[in-house]
C-alpha cells in the first residue's frame, strides 16, 4: 500500500513547467520580460498565478488592467478546469516549458466565466466535491462533515498541503465493505475535438455480474472511438495527469487514487501525434 | 518527445502481458507518473528558479539603476563619467556616512529621552500603584464602616422595637389604672350617696321624733299651766336647780326661744344631752359626718367683750376649739397663743413655741387635745396642749405653709403651701404620703369626707379626690382666693376672695351660690380669713377698715357691722362652734371678743 500513498503524492505534487508571456496587444511602459513558472497540476490557474499578475502588472499603467485571462495558441483557457487538465487537453504532445499567452483586456465573456476573487474557486471546487459525492455516496459522507471540514479540504488546496487536505479527502474516498466501490464513479472525459465540453455519465465501478470495471471499459462504453479495433493503429490517447494508465487498470482504484481533488476523475481524450 | 509517446506503448503492451500479475498496471502508473515527473518537473525547476532569481536581480538592478543615473551615458567619456559618478558616490557615500553620524546621536538623544521617560513611567506607575493600594484601603475601610453601620442599625431598630413595645405596655397599664380608678370613684361615690340618704332618712326620723314630742309638749302645756308651780316645787332641788341652770344657759343658747316654755326647754336639752352622749360614743367614721353636731342656732354678736393687745405682732390666724372653751390665736411673732374663755373673758392659758417664722394657720383636733399650725418656716407644727414644745414639725414644703388642717381620719393632716402643692402626711409616721402638684399658689384648704378643697392664687377652687389624689371639680373665682371655710354639715363652702366678696357654694349642687357684699367691706389681705356661723345661718368676715361685717345667709343682706373697736385691718375671726362667741383678730397685735349681750 505504500505505492498507494506514494501515486497519491506524485498526483498531488504534479507541476508543469510554463512560461508566460504578455500578450502583444497590451500597452506597456516598458518591454515586459516573460515569466516561468512551476504550475501545479491539481489546482487552478486563478489560484497560482498571483505572481504572474503581479511581475506584468509593474510594467503596466493602472489604467489599462482589466481581468486577467489566459490563452494557449489562441484558445482561452477556462480557469475552472484543473491546470493538469488544461496541459494534457491543450499542450500534451507539445515541447515544455507550455507558453501561456497572459491577457489584461478584452475579456472573452463567451467563453470564459469571470474569477472576481478565490472565493468563486473556492465555492465551484466545493460543488464539484458534493457533486462527486452524490455520485458516490448519495452525499451522505459530505453531509456529515462540518463547515469547518469543508474549510479544510479548500484550504488544503489552496495552500498546497497534501496532509491536510488527504486528512479530510479520505473520508470521501472510502466505500462499505458490503460494497465493492462506489455508487458511480465520478468522471469526465474531455476531448479537444468536441463542441461538448466533457462526458460524464452514471457508471458503476462493478458489472451486475459483479465484474469489476475497468478502464478499457469505461472508455468502450462512453468513447469507443478511443479503443482501437483489432489490427488498427491506435488513433487516440486516454491521458489522466499526464500519464496514459494501463486499460485494464480498475475504474474503482483510478477513481480512489488519480482523481483530483475536486473527487472527479479527469480523462483527456487526445488524438495520437502524426509526427 | 519520442519518450513521452513511445513509453506509454511499450508499457501498455506489457501490461497485457503481464495481466495476470494482477497489480502490472499500478506498476505501470507508478512507472509513468516518475517517469512524468522527470521530464516536466525536475528538469525545469531548478532553470526556473534561476531565471526566477535572474528576474528579480534583474528588476532590482534596473530601480537602483534608474534612480542613480538617470541621464544615459555615451560610449566615448564613459571614464570620466565613470569617475564623477565615482566621485558623486563618495560624496553619496560621506554625505550618508554624517546622516549616520547624526542619526546616531540623535539615536543616543532619543535614547536618553526614552530613558528618562521609562524612569518617569516608573515612578508614575509607583505612585500609581500607592494611590491603588489606599484606594483599596479606603474601600475596605468604607466597607468596614459600612458594616458597622448596619450593625448599629440593625442594634437600634431593635431597641427601637423594645422602645415601642414598652410604650405600648405602659400604655395598656395606664388604660388599665384609669379604668381601676374610675370604678373606685364610681364604687365610693355610690358609697357615699347611700350614706347621704342613710343619713338623711334618720334626720328625718329625728325631725319626726321632735315634732311629736313637740306636739305632745303642747298637748301637755295646758296641764302645766295648771299645775306647773306645785310641781315644780314638788321636785327635788336638784332637778330645780339644773332646770334654772339649763334655763339660764338656754336662754344665752337660743335666743329666739320662749322663755316661759320650760318643758320644751328641757325636752329639747334632754335632746341635746343625748345628742352629745351619742357623740361621744360615735366611731370617727361617724364623727368625720357629724364633727360637731352642737349649735342649733348661732346668735349674732352685738357688742365687744374684751379688746385686748394679744401678740407681739400682727396676728394672722385665729380659731375656736371645738369645745368653744379655748381659743387659739397665731402671730407673725412665732408663737401661738392658747386663751379660756371664763365668763365672757379671756385669759391667756399657754403659749405654745417652736417655730421660726410667723404662724399662718391654727387649729384644733376635733377632740381639742392637739394644736395644729402652719409656719412661714416652710413647716407644720403639732402641740399637744399641755406641752409647749411641739411634738411633731412636718417639713418638706419649700415655701411657706399657708394652711393646715386635719383631714377626716384623725391620724391625717393636709397641708396647702405657697409652693403650689398639696400635701398629705400620716401622723402616726410623721411623714409625707402624698404630694399633689397644683403648680398655683394655694392660699387655703378644708378637709371634707374623702376630698380636699383648695383655694388659689390663680382665682380657681379645687376640689380632690383625697383617695386617688386627681382633680374632681374647678370652680372659678372672681379673684384670689384668701380664705375657705366649710359648714359644719359639710354642705356649704365659703371663700372669701380678693374682690370683696364672700362667695357660698353648696357642696352638693355647684352650680347654687350666693354672694355676700356690702358698702364698706373690703378684703384687706391675700390671707383674710371669713368663716360661717355653727349654725350655718351667718357668714361673717373683717375688714379692711377694721369692722367685723356679718351676713344672713337665708337672705343674703347684712345683718350686722360691727366697727369701731380695730384700728387696722383685721385679718380673721372665728365664730365659736357653741354660737356665742366671735373673737376677731387684726394686725395690730389686737383681738376683739365678741358676745351678743
Amino acid at each position: 500500500m505504500a505505492d498507494d500513498k506514494d501515486v497519491l503524492r506524485d498526483v498531488w505534487f504534479g507541476r508543469i513547467p510554463t512560461c508566460f508571456t504578455l500578450n502583444q496587444d497590451e500597452v506597456t511602459e516598458r518591454e515586459a520580460e516573460p515569466y516561468y513558472l512551476l504550475l501545479p497540476r491539481v489546482s487552478y490557474l486563478t489560484l497560482v498565478t498571483d505572481k504572474v499578475k503581479k511581475h506584468f502588472l509593474k510594467v503596466m499603467k493602472a489604467e489599462d488592467v482589466g481581468e486577467i485571462w489566459f490563452e494557449y495558441e489562441g484558445t482561452p483557457l477556462k480557469w475552472h478546469y484543473p491546470i493538469g487538465v488544461l496541459f494534457d487537453l491543450h499542450a500534451f504532445n507539445t515541447v515544455l516549458p507550455w507558453s501561456i499567452t497572459v491577457h489584461f483586456k478584452n475579456f472573452p465573456d463567451q467563453d470564459l466565466l469571470h474569477c472576481s476573487s478565490n472565493s468563486v474557486v473556492e465555492a465551484h471546487f466545493m460543488s464539484s466535491i458534493k457533486e462527486a459525492d452524490a455520485l458516490k455516496h448519495k452525499s451522505q459522507v459530505i453531509n456529515d462533515m462540518q463547515k469547518k471540514d469543508h474549510k479544510q479540504l479548500w484550504m488544503g488546496l489552496q495552500n498546497d498541503k497534501f496532509d491536510q487536505f488527504w486528512a479530510m479527502n479520505r473520508k470521501l474516498m472510502e466505500y462499505s465493505t458490503e460494497e465493492e466501490g462506489f455508487r458511480y464513479i465520478p468522471f469526465r472525459i474531455y476531448q479537444t475535438m468536441s463542441d461538448r465540453p466533457f462526458i460524464q455519465k452514471q457508471f458503476r465501478p462493478v458489472s451486475p455480474e459483479g465484474k469489476v470495471h475497468t478502464l478499457g471499459i469505461l472508455l468502450k462504453e462512453m468513447y469507443p472511438a478511443a479503443i482501437p479495433n483489432e489490427g488498427e493503429q491506435k488513433r487516440y490517447q486516454a491521458v489522466i495527469h499526464g500519464i496514459e494508465p494501463l486499460l485494464e487498470t480498475p475504474l474503482q482504484w483510478l477513481s480512489e487514487h488519480l482523481s483530483h481533488p475536486d473527487n472527479f476523475l479527469h480523462i483527456c481524450i487526445i488524438p495520437v501525434p502524426t509526427d | 518527445m519520442a519518450a513521452v509517446t513511445v513509453s506509454p506503448r511499450s508499457s501498455e503492451r506489457s501490461g497485457r502481458v503481464l495481466a495476470a500479475g494482477g497489480d502490472t498496471w499500478k506498476r505501470h502508473i507508478v512507472r509513468q507518473l516518475k517517469h512524468r515527473d522527470r521530464n516536466q518537473h525536475a528538469m525545469f525547476q531548478d532553470l526556473i528558479n534561476f531565471y526566477t532569481q535572474l528576474l528579480d536581480k534583474a528588476s532590482l538592478t534596473k530601480g537602483i539603476l534608474s534612480s542613480s543615473t538617470r541621464q544615459p551615458c555615451s560610449d566615448s567619456n564613459s571614464i570620466s563619467a565613470l569617475l564623477q559618478q565615482k566621485n558623486q558616490l563618495n560624496k553619496t557615500t560621506g554625505e550618508l556616512a554624517y546622516q549616520v553620524v547624526e542619526l546616531q546621536q540623535q539615536i543616543k538623544i532619543k535614547e536618553c529621552v526614552l530613558e528618562e521617560q521609562h524612569a518617569r513611567l516608573q515612578v508614575v506607575r509607583q505612585r500609581a500603584s500607592s494611590a491603588f493600594d489606599a484606594h483599596h484601603g479606603l474601600r475596605e475601610l468604607v466597607e468596614q464602616v459600612q458594616k458597622e453601620n448596619g450593625a448599629l442599625k440593625m442594634e437600634y431598630d431593635a431597641l427601637l422595637e423594645r422602645q415601642r413595645e414598652a410604650e405600648s405596655r405602659l400604655r395598656e397599664e395606664k388604660f388599665k389604672e384609669v379604668h381601676l380608678l374610675e370604678d373606685m370613684i364610681h364604687q365610693k361615690r355610690q358609697a357615699a350617696a347611700r350614706m347621704n340618704s342613710r343619713n338623711e332618712r334618720k334626720t328625718k326620723a329625728r325631725e319626726a321624733n321632735l315634732q311629736r314630742e313637740l306636739q305632745s309638749a303642747a298637748m301637755s302645756e295646758i296641764t302645766i299651766d295648771s299645775v306647773s308651780a306645785p310641781n315644780s316645787r314638788s321636785t327635788s332641788p336638784e332637778k330645780e336647780n339644773q332646770d334654772v341652770m339649763t334655763e339660764q344657759r338656754h336662754t344665752r343658747l337660743f335666743r329666739s326661744a320662749s322663755a316661759t316654755s320650760v318643758g320644751i326647754l328641757t325636752s329639747l336639752r334632754g335632746l341635746f344631752e343625748k345628742k352629745r352622749r351619742g357623740h361621744s360614743v360615735c366611731s370617727p367614721d361617724e364623727d368625720r359626718i357629724y364633727p360637731v353636731g352642737i349649735c342649733m342656732s348661732a346668735r349674732v354678736p352685738a357688742r365687744a367683750l374684751q379688746v385686748l393687745e394679744a401678740h407681739e405682732e400682727s396676728i394672722n390666724t385665729v380659731r375656736f376649739s371645738s369645745s368653744s372653751d379655748m381659743v387659739a390665736t397665731g402671730g407673725t411673732d412665732k408663737v401661738i397663743k392658747l386663751w379660756d374663755i371664763q365668763a365672757g373673758l379671756l385669759t391667756h392659758r399657754a403659749t405654745l413655741d417652736g417655730s421660726t417664722e410667723g404662724i399662718t394657720c391654727v387649729e384644733f383636733d376635733p377632740v381639742g387635745s392637739r394644736v395644729l399650725a402652719a409656719s412661714y418656716d416652710r413647716s407644720a407644727l403639732l402641740w399637744r396642749l399641755d406641752d409647749s414644745v411641739p411634738k411633731l414639725t412636718l417639713t418638706g414644703h419649700t415655701r411657706k405653709v399657708t394652711a393646715a388642717r386635719f383631714s377626716g381620719l384623725l391620724h391625717q393632716v393636709v397641708t396647702g403651701s405657697a409652693d403650689g402643692t398639696i400635701r398629705v402626711w400620716d401622723l402616726h409616721r410623721a411623714a409625707c404620703v402624698q404630694v399633689v402638684e397644683v403648680s398655683s399658689y394655694c392660699s387655703d384648704l378644708v378637709c371634707a369626707e374623702n376630698c380636699i378643697i383648695s383655694g388659689h392664687y390663680d382665682s380657681k377652687i379645687r376640689v380632690w379626690d383625697s383617695r386617688a389624689v386627681s382633680c374632681v371639680q374647678e370652680l372659678p373665682s372672681q379673684g384670689k382666693v384668701t380664705s375657705l371655710d366649710l359648714s359644719c354639715d359639710h354642705r356649704q363652702l365659703l371663700s372669701c376672695c380678693r374682690d370683696n366678696c364672700l362667695q357660698l357654694v353648696d357642696l352638693r349642687r355647684w352650680s347654687e351660690r350666693v354672694c355676700f357684699r356690702a358698702e364698706g367691706f373690703t378684703c384687706g389681705s391675700d390671707s383674710t380669713k371669713a368663716v360661717i356661723s355653727p349654725d350655718g345661718c351667718f357668714v361673717v368676715a373683717g375688714s379692711a377698715d377694721g369692722a367685723v361685717y356679718i351676713w344672713n345667709v337665708s337672705t343674703g343682706d347684712l345683718e350686722t357691722r360691727l366697727p369701731d373697736k380695730h384700728s387696722s385691718s383685721i385679718s380673721a375671726v372665728s365664730w365659736s362652734l357653741s354660737g356665742k362667741y366671735v373673737v376677731s383678730v387684726d394686725k395690730s397685735r389686737r383681738a376683739v371678743l365678741w358676745s351678743d349681750f
